[in-house]
């Protein structure tokens, strides 16, 4: 995974959040880099969906490797 | 030639009802200035999107929308319903604008399209003014519009949950264990995409419903990737497959045209194999829910006129409100006979997902909600002049169904009701005789202002 990416997983293994929510604390990243990035955890089909479509990754997981 | 997405830019920017922003904009921040914009917007200046241009709010209202038709504000139902009457079937061509640049294999990325953040609660960014183009050996070609959600690079969700042609085929093919293909065109004239909102019967090709509506064919080219065919003029192609997995990956929430965020959905996954568009193209943000409601308002419209006259009703006017969407409810004047306001009803509530029909004399002007509620109040007894459907078919997005406890790929029901406003059988018309003002045809204020 990209350091973007990482990044993005181990703030939703810490904490539930709306897709805006994660895209407002990365503002600072180009919105191409930050839908790459999320795509990549796309890819590892890990994303859960609580009540509200907030996504979240079970703390359970085994942290993915840093590419 | 018939009319472009470009064509009805210009239109709107001669009524002066579009605006261009010059200054460099962030793709994050686009809805919230269209949600701003009482005209619609060209972002001319999209930051990491070089040689790439964003409309919205194209159609944010009934003005716009006649403007796109070609008609009357009160008249859009009585136009689309006059293209219906005369289906002119599109026409191949070999070069074609939307494959100016064609991308295939490693070079597919959706991150290269300006995929837009709409709403704080949607699940991702979404593309919202599709024309999904679909086939079946058996029915022939399918038009629809469905929503994207972005996942990667090369993969989004769709909302292929309600009942459609397009799920029929994806559902026979999926019977089968193999792929969909579609084709979704992005920057086409709002008269594809009302064609493509239009429930049309199973085997009509709802590009001759838009050759209608134009008044001439639409040039078609075939896709590059997979047999199906997009209209040449179309602003950004994306050619691919329905994966064969069912209603099994999240999707959502969208802000939806019921003007509500929306839930997580189950849906299937669509891989993006080719890319073609414009060399310069102007992606269209369709803005939610007003795009969607006013395009869905003729289509309503005209469906419950053609189920009036279907019933030996006469109609007079009719009107699906932006509150309902332009979709569950229906306001129709008629000239009555007896019995008539019930079979008005009757016909109405057979319309889609119809959940509310009223039926007024021909003396009530229904584009004033003023006029209807005087209807409402001096013309119905709850008693008599109520009709109540249970079980009919519902849609997911309305939340008083209950669409939850259905599980992954359930159909709702829901209920209707029709509201039968006419002057009741056995009352004179005397008792409603309006007011009018005393020398009002003879004195006039301007002559003592």
């Amino acid at each position: 995974m990209s350091p973007l990416a990482l990044k993005i997983y181990r703030e939703l293994a810490t904490k539930p959040q709306q897709f805006a929510e994660i895209a407002d604390a990365h503002r600072a990243v180009a919105w191409r880099d930050f839908l790459r990035a999320w795509g990549e955890i796309r890819e590892k089909n890990v994303l859960q969906r609580g009540d509200d479509g907030e996504y979240l990754i079970p703390k359970a997981r085994k942290k993915p490797a840093k590419r | 030639m018939k009319k472009s997405f470009r064509d009805f830019l210009s239109e709107l920017e001669d009524a002066g009802e579009l605006a261009r922003v010059k200054k460099p904009v962030d793709l994050r921040d686009v809805s919230a200035l269209l949600s701003q914009s009482s005209r619609a917007l060209i972002c001319e200046n999209l930051k990491e999107y070089p040689g790439w241009q964003l409309a919205g709010a194209l159609v944010s209202s009934r003005k716009r929308l006649a403007l796109a038709m070609g008609c009357p504000e009160n008249d859009v139902a009585l136009r689309f319903e006059k293209g219906l009457e005369r289906l002119i079937e599109p026409v191949m061509v070999k070069d074609a604008p939307c494959q100016e640049v064609v991308l295939k294999g490693k070079d597919v990325d959706l991150t290269a399209i300006p995929y837009p953040l709409m709403h704080v609660f949607d699940g991702g960014p979404y593309l919202s003014a599709t024309l999904v183009v679909s086939k079946d050996p058996e029915f022939g070609r399918n038009l629809g519009s469905y929503r994207l959600m972005y996942r990667t690079p090369t993969e989004t969700g769709i909302d292929l949950v309600s009942p459609s042609d397009m799920r029929l085929y994806y559902q026979r093919r999926l019977d089968q264990g193999k792929p969909l293909e579609i084709a979704v065109a992005i920057g086409v004239h709002p008269f594809e995409m009302l064609a493509a909102s239009y429930k049309a019967p199973i085997n009509m090709d709802e590009y001759a419903v838009a050759g209608g509506l134009h008044g001439e064919p639409v040039p078609l080219v075939k896709c590059k990737t997979v047999d199906l065919e997009v209209p040449a003029d179309a602003e950004l192609v994306l050619e691919g497959e329905l994966l064969p997995m069912g209603w099994t990956a999240d999707e959502g929430p969208f802000g939806e045209f019921s003007q509500i965020s929306g839930d997580v959905k189950w849906n299937p996954i669509f891989r993006v194999k080719c890319i073609t568009h414009r060399r310069n193209p102007i992606f269209y943000l369709l803005q939610m829910p007003w795009e969607n409601d006013w395009l869905a308002a003729p289509v309503t419209e005209a469906a419950g006129l053609r189920a009036l006259r279907n019933a030996s009703v006469q109609p007079v006017a009719i009107r699906a409100p932006v509150g309902s969407c332009g979709y569950w409810t229906l306001i129709a004047s008629i000239r009555k006979r007896p019995g008539e306001g019930k079979n008005a009803l009757l016909a109405l509530l057979s319309v889609a997902e119809v959940k509310l029909a009223i039926v007024t004399d021909e003396d009530i002007n229904i584009h004033d909600p003023d006029d209807v509620d005087w209807a409402l109040t001096f013309r119905v007894q709850a008693d008599r002049d109520l009709i109540v459907v249970h079980d009919a078919r519902g849609k997911h997005i309305d939340p008083s169904i209950k669409a939850w406890e259905l599980g992954k790929g359930g159909l709702p029901t829901t209920a209707k009701l029709g509201i039968d406003a006419t002057i009741p059988e056995g009352v004179p018309k005397k008792f409603y005789k309006r007011i009018e003002y005393y020398g009002r045809n003879r004195v006039k204020l301007k002559d003592y202002l």
